[in-house]
């Protein structure tokens, strides 16, 4: 409708400029000149007859325009005669007129201010300014363009009107016509006056002609919308505030209650009230006054209530019938098209389904929903688990320059390759599904286990050994538990045999190696038991012993003497042990010189020596134990007499030296010298029974004890004065475990030595400053440790990876130094501490709640921010819960801090 | 001498109607004891395999029976319906029935613990619920008396040594040393805790006060020494001349050491409260006794001394706590409160890995580790610090075409991988060693069963 109005506004316009052509003058000429040149030439006949066709169109359309073209037109047709010129291109211009003139207008409209001030009115009105010279249906244009050009106005004077119309302001006054009295904004606007929108407009007009600066250009849409969101946030930052004493109360108020505002009667049955219309259709049926009654009453009256009547029941049967005959079509229906064998039926059925579907997904918001749930779902889910691994060169580029810079293209590509490796990933992870692994903690166990070693070779020769038969057993168990397969070749009976046969054969080699390991490792065991308690000086009993003759040679004792010397003091401190450590610990002692010096004595053969030996000694303990005592004298004397010896034979056998024949029969002097005692023990049982219960009734104990003299017991006291040395050895070998000391800078042999200078000059000064570097933090720390001034204590300073969750990790929030907060955790909570009016304050829950009730979100009410919480709690509460806010409030405050990043960027 | 109240019974007070008062038992001596918590039952274990739980209320012997075996050690398990016994069999050297048992009150084997090896002392940690050995090897182990589980194995390295006590404070075990060192242990740690260089000689004995903040240790020096376990120093506290095979703190904090030649008894009373111990009573056995083991009852003013002849109790008063708390440990208890404590004892165990020196650390702020392995953060700010060490240089405007700018780019990025390269080969070494340590594991498992029977059979020998 609008582009016909216009075409045939455009067809007027131009014909009203045909008669402006011969003036001269400024926007008609312009207009005009746009006509010479585009414009049809038509002869004279036809034009008229056109412009006699026009003006009724526009009649038709609006009249007052009509009219005031029309009286136009007339003025206009009397300047004819310069249009000759320009009848042979008559159809041009119009053409013309339709698609250059928006271009020309914007032009226009740059240059003047006019257009941006009315941006209420349509192209319409921009289309007119073109080519009309009578710009009166818009006051403002008329009045901008009218004094610029005079030329009009002189025109004009010779103007004839008839006053047809009525006066108005698309039929100017004579008076304006001529160009007196020049035509202002006041006088179009007057008549306007007492219309609706009249203020508003004249505001504007006042507002343009306060100020007629162009308006800025818009900014760009992201700052835009960045303004939009800081004035959003502003706005939404005001509106939390408030809640802001509301949250704080509830956050430090130790405990939050929500039982007080209970209400159950909602939920309850009986207020039920039916909301829905099946609901209602329900209840009325359920609170029928009948079947109430019926109910209360007895039951034959709902019997009758039951009764369905025979119109019903035909119906019913009637509309089975026809669901039954319909189903029934349907099925033949769906069967005979089944039978088609067309592909492209089907095909084309299947398309038409999916369409159907697809529609149906679009027309109902609820599926449509649900289908973009989905989609959003799944593509959130991906997001997540995304991860780029883009190792090639293009990719690696493409990350280095940037995703955001590349083209459309590429930017797929590289999601491509993302959503390929989600795939593969989500792929594995299908693939293997928790896979165990405690690595960690066996590592740390056998640390455990290995970690305190003596360090002596005996321990590494102990570990090893049991190593090996740590293998071994493995072996044979392996053996026991290796199943014959039930199928395949291995099944056969003869391979079952030869499996059998083999593993046979490799158990009974495995028994073999764990015999000879035990073997090996039993006077290992004994010696570096006996090593460990050398490493000290002999100390008590064992110095008393041996006082004499090995104390100028204490230090280059051989090993077995020391050895045997070390088993003696503890065979003594368990004195009243049994009978048999004291052989044992011998045989074990010769056993291991044995393997010392290679010379293998069966055990057996000892055995029988001290059986020979037995019987000849025991006569001669006799001679030794003279009186009758009790049993406590008796073994004084007789280890006092047995050590000695003891020492004797040692020295004997150090004496012997490698002479294995010799120190055989020393070994065997030795085990008759030990004999004794497990004799007199035995004895004792047997002789002293009698003599126990005399000692019980008179003891005389005085001539019997017999005290170690005073010399003796201060040797016993003072031996063993190097303790001290070792126990700072001990310290030592402790600080450099767990402060190792720096390992000495070294080169390779050889390296940067080619001349003697290169070799004067040594290390590289930046190596032994590192070395030096390394030993002072290592004194350091020495100096911090707890046992840094304290010689003889040794204060561990591992820590317990196992009872590392029993500490707490980090400082919790409200303190700021570990004392205070360690100060604050030592009140107990329990009821034996605290009075019973404060045990429950301590230890209640920070939210009380009963079952049943609903929690409801919080509601806004006025709270005075400086009110105190009321019903303070201790403190180790408080604090507490406090902890707890804390976290809460972190997260939110997380939250705010990156909506506002958000904002600034 | 103030050996004032000797009421000594020597033997079983009831022999009588008992009917072990048979002259061969009398040397199955020397005799070990401990009391349940409650001081109701006590356990006696002689040397040569005589062992017997006596209700002490009535003095009623409950059960007795010989093992025919050397018993070195009894204690009760955490009521009086369990106790544990170190064996170690005579018969033969080579026989090796050497391992601690349990037995029911009944005298019913219900465990051997082959694991413990030839036990010289037992212990058990009441609220833990561990029994606690050392061997004659030196060797501690630590084993959970409700799932059986072995909570700790450690090679203490410090040889054989019979003093071992727990400190009732925290947990830890103290053992005495021959070098004259007391250390202390914990299940969880192969490392003792603290070693204390006490004594000369051999440590002979350890006892414990109460409160745990007391140690008194005895050396074969003869000197008998108190320690301050809160704060440790070279010196001791005091230091008495005694040479004590067993020593005991009763419940108020007396101590009993055995005196002179093992056959007479000291108890030593801080009067003061000021750690000073002073004597306080004396009490001699008949001479040829030999003392094995000080034991104050708890709850009551009694030590019993456990002598090579039997065991007697003597009365001191002032030994025992008064009051008792029968949540605590009673010593009226009815098998049904019995029960009931054994559960909630049960329920209040403590894991093993709460024993360590100081338990009023527990719950503090962990404390700093010294070599933490660095966090992934710090890495890679250690590796950006090194790249933007690298990016800073300028590079040398060189000429013939050496400074093109492709080049220039090229050098850069040497340079910044250079300066990553050991960043990431350290990354790559730790990388490996935790492959490597899984791949340990999970090589056994790892083969699907599918492919099993592509699986080369493991040679036999």
């Amino acid at each position: 409708m609008a582009q016909t109005k216009r075409k045939s506004r455009d067809g007027g316009g131009g014909d009203k400029a045909k008669g402006k052509r011969g003036k001269p003058g400024g926007k008609k000429q312009k207009g005009a000149d746009a006509r010479e040149r585009k414009g049809p030439r038509l002869p004279n006949v036809l034009r008229k007859e056109v412009e006699r066709l026009n003006p009724i169109e526009d009649e038709e359309i609006d009249s007052d325009e009509a009219e005031v073209y029309g009286r136009d037109f007339y003025e206009y047709e009397e300047e004819l005669p310069e249009e000759e010129k320009r009848k042979n291109r008559r159809f041009d211009p119009v053409e013309n007129l339709e698609y250059q003139l928006p271009e020309e207008f914007e032009d226009e409209n740059v240059s003047s201010d006019d257009d941006d001030n009315d941006m209420g009115d349509a192209g319409e009105d921009e289309d007119e300014d073109e080519d009309d010279d009578d710009d009166d249906d818009d006051g403002r244009q008329g009045i901008a363009r009218i004094p610029a050009f005079e030329g009009k106005k002189k025109r004009n004077t010779n103007v004839v009107v008839s006053e047809a119309y009525p006066e108005s302001e698309y039929n100017p006054t004579r008076d304006t016509l001529d160009g007196e009295g020049p035509v202002n904004i006041e006088d179009l606007l007057n008549p306007l006056h007492g219309k609706s929108g009249y203020s508003k407009l004249r505001k504007r007009i006042h507002h343009l002609e306060k100020k007629s600066v162009p308006t800025p250009a818009p900014l760009p849409k992201a700052d835009q919308e960045k303004l939009e969101r800081m004035a959003a946030h502003e706005k939404s930052k005001e509106e939390l505030q408030k809640w802001e004493p509301i949250i704080k109360r509830n956050r430090e108020a130790p405990t939050i209650y929500f039982d007080d505002d209970m209400d159950l009667r909602s939920s309850r049955a009986s207020d039920f009230k039916p909301r829905t219309e099946f609901e209602k259709k329900i209840a009325s049926l359920v609170y029928d006054d009948q079947v109430k009654d019926a109910h209360l009453k007895d039951g034959s009256r709902l019997l009758e209530l039951n009764k369905v009547s025979a119109e019903d029941e035909r119906d019913r049967h009637n509309r089975m019938a026809k669901m039954r005959s319909l189903l029934f079509r349907h099925e033949m229906k769906s069967k005979h098209i089944k039978k088609i064998k067309s592909k492209t039926y089907h095909r084309l059925l299947k398309k038409d389904r999916v369409k159907a579907t697809s529609v149906q997904s679009q027309m109902d918001p609820d599926t449509a929903k649900e289908l973009a749930m989905k989609q959003e779902y799944e593509r959130a889910k991906e997001r997540m688990t995304l991860r780029h691994k883009g190792t090639s060169k293009w990719t690696k580029r493409i990350k280095e320059r940037g995703i955001d810079v590349q083209d459309e293209g590429t930017r797929a590509a590289i999601a491509e390759q993302q959503h390929l490796h989600a795939q593969l990933t989500r792929k594995m992870n299908s693939m293997k599904d928790g896979s165990s692994s405690s690595s960690s903690d066996d590592s740390s166990d056998e640390d455990d286990i290995d970690v305190y070693s003596p360090g002596s070779d005996h321990a590494r020769a102990v570990k090893l050994l049991e190593k090996a038969k740590e293998k071994t057993r493995n072996v044979l168990k392996d053996d026991d538990e290796n199943e014959v397969p039930n199928s395949g070749v291995l099944s056969l009976p003869f391979m079952v045999r030869g499996l059998k046969k083999r593993n046979e054969a490799a158990a009974e080699e495995a028994k073999l190696a764990l015999q000879e390991y035990e073997s090996w490792s039993n006077p290992l065991e004994d010696s570096s038991g006996a090593d460990n308690l050398n490493v000290g000086p002999p100390s008590g009993r064992m110095v008393f012993n041996g006082s004499k003759k090995n104390a100028p040679e204490s230090s280059n004792k051989t090993k077995t003497g020391n050895k045997m010397r070390t088993d003696n003091y503890y065979a003594n401190s368990d004195s009243e042990d049994d009978l048999e450590p004291e052989e044992n610990v011998d045989v074990e002692n010769d056993r291991s010189s044995d393997f010392h010096k290679d010379v293998n004595i069966s055990t057996a053969l000892l055995h029988e020596d001290s059986q020979n030996h037995k019987d000849s000694l025991f006569k001669n303990f006799g001679d030794i134990v003279q009186d009758p005592g009790p049993k406590t004298t008796h073994e004084v004397s007789i280890f006092a007499s047995g050590s000695w010896k003891k020492i004797k034979s040692s020295n004997s056998a150090d004496a012997n030296g490698k002479k294995s024949t010799c120190r055989l029969e020393s070994v065997e002097r030795n085990q008759n010298l030990q004999e004794p005692v497990e004799d007199l023990d035995e004895d004792s049982d047997a002789d002293s029974e009698g003599q126990m219960v005399d000692g019980i009734l008179s003891s005389n104990p005085k001539d019997e004890y017999r005290l170690p003299s005073q010399a003796e017991l201060i040797r016993q006291a003072f031996a063993a004065d190097d303790v001290e040395d070792e126990f700072e050895k001990e310290k030592q070998e402790v600080l450099n475990e767990e402060n190792p000391e720096p390992e000495k800078p070294t080169l390779l042999p050889g390296w940067g030595q080619w001349t003697h200078v290169q070799k004067k000059k040594g290390l590289p000064s930046w190596m032994q400053k590192e070395h030096e570097d390394a030993k002072k933090k290592r004194e350091e720390t020495l100096k911090k440790r707890k046992d840094a001034h304290l010689k003889r204590v040794i204060i561990s300073e591992k820590l317990d990876k196992k009872a590392e969750k029993l500490f707490t990790k980090t400082l919790p929030y409200p303190f700021t130094s570990k004392e205070v907060f360690e100060q604050s955790i030592r009140m107990p909570l329990g009821p034996e501490f605290n009075p019973a009016s404060a045990v429950g304050a301590l230890n209640r829950p920070e939210v009380m709640k009963r079952p049943g009730v609903i929690i409801r979100p919080v509601e806004f009410e006025e709270v005075n921010p400086q009110g105190k919480v009321e019903d303070h709690k201790q403190i180790g509460k408080k604090q507490k819960k406090r902890n707890q806010s804390n976290k809460s409030r972190s997260s939110s405050d997380k939250i705010v801090t990156k909506v506002k990043t958000k904002l600034k960027s | 001498m103030l050996s004032t109240f000797s009421v000594s019974r020597i033997l079983f007070p009831n022999i009588q109607s008992l009917g072990i008062l048979t002259p061969k038992l009398l040397n199955l001596g020397p005799y070990t004891l401990d009391f349940t918590s409650s001081g109701r039952h006590m356990a006696v274990g002689g040397r040569k395999g005589h062992l017997a739980i006596v209700d002490m209320k009535t003095m009623g012997l409950i059960k007795e029976f010989q093992v025919r075996e050397t018993v070195r050690d009894v204690v009760f398990l955490h009521n009086d319906l369990f106790f544990a016994a170190a064996q170690k069999s005579m018969a033969n050297i080579l026989m090796t029935g050497r391992y601690p048992y349990i037995y029911n009150r009944d005298g019913t084997e219900l465990h051997c613990l082959k694991e413990h090896g030839a036990v010289l002392r037992l212990q058990f940690l009441k609220n833990h619920f561990l029994l606690a050995s050392i061997n004659n090897f030196g060797q501690l182990h630590y084993q959970d008396v409700t799932m059986g589980e072995m909570v700790g194995s450690y090679r203490t390295g410090i040889g054989r040594t019979d003093a071992m006590q727990v400190n009732p404070y925290n947990g830890v075990v103290a053992l005495g040393q021959s070098l004259g060192t007391v250390s202390m242990w914990k299940p969880t740690s192969s490392a003792p805790l603290l070693r204390l260089l006490c004594h000369k000689g051999p440590v002979s004995a350890i006892a414990f006060h109460p409160n745990g903040h007391l140690m008194a240790t005895a050396g074969k020096e003869r000197k008998i020494k108190l320690w301050d376990l809160r704060k440790l120093g070279d010196e001791p506290l005091q230091t008495l001349p005694g040479n004590a095979k067993t020593l005991d703190f009763s419940q108020k904090g007396l101590l009993a050491c055995q005196l002179g030649n093992g056959s007479s008894v000291q108890i030593l009373r801080d009067l003061d409260g000021n750690q000073t111990y002073k004597t306080y009573m004396n009490h001699g056995m008949v001479k040829g006794f030999q003392i094995e083991k000080l034991l104050f009852r708890p709850y009551e003013d009694v030590l019993g001394i456990g002598h090579s002849m039997g065991w007697s109790s003597i009365l001191i008063p002032g030994a025992g706590e008064p009051n008792f708390d029968t949540l605590v440990a009673n010593p009226f208890e009815t098998s049904k409160q019995r029960r009931e404590s054994e559960v909630h004892s049960l329920l209040d165990k403590l894991p093993a890995e709460t024993i360590m020196l100081d338990p009023a650390k527990i719950g503090t702020l962990k404390p700093e580790r010294k070599k933490e392995k660095p966090t992934k953060q710090e890495k890679v700010a250690g590796i950006e610090a090194a790249v933007e060490v690298v990016k800073a240089i300028k590079l040398k405007k060189k000429t013939k075409g050496r400074s093109k700018p492709s080049k220039r780019t090229i050098k850069k990025k040497e340079l910044i991988a250079k300066a990553k390269s050991p960043f990431l080969a350290q990354e790559m070494k730790e990388e490996e060693q935790v492959a490597r340590k899984k791949q340990k594991t999970i090589e056994y498992v790892e083969t699907p069963t599918s492919l099993l029977r592509f699986v080369r059979k493991k040679a036999t020998a």
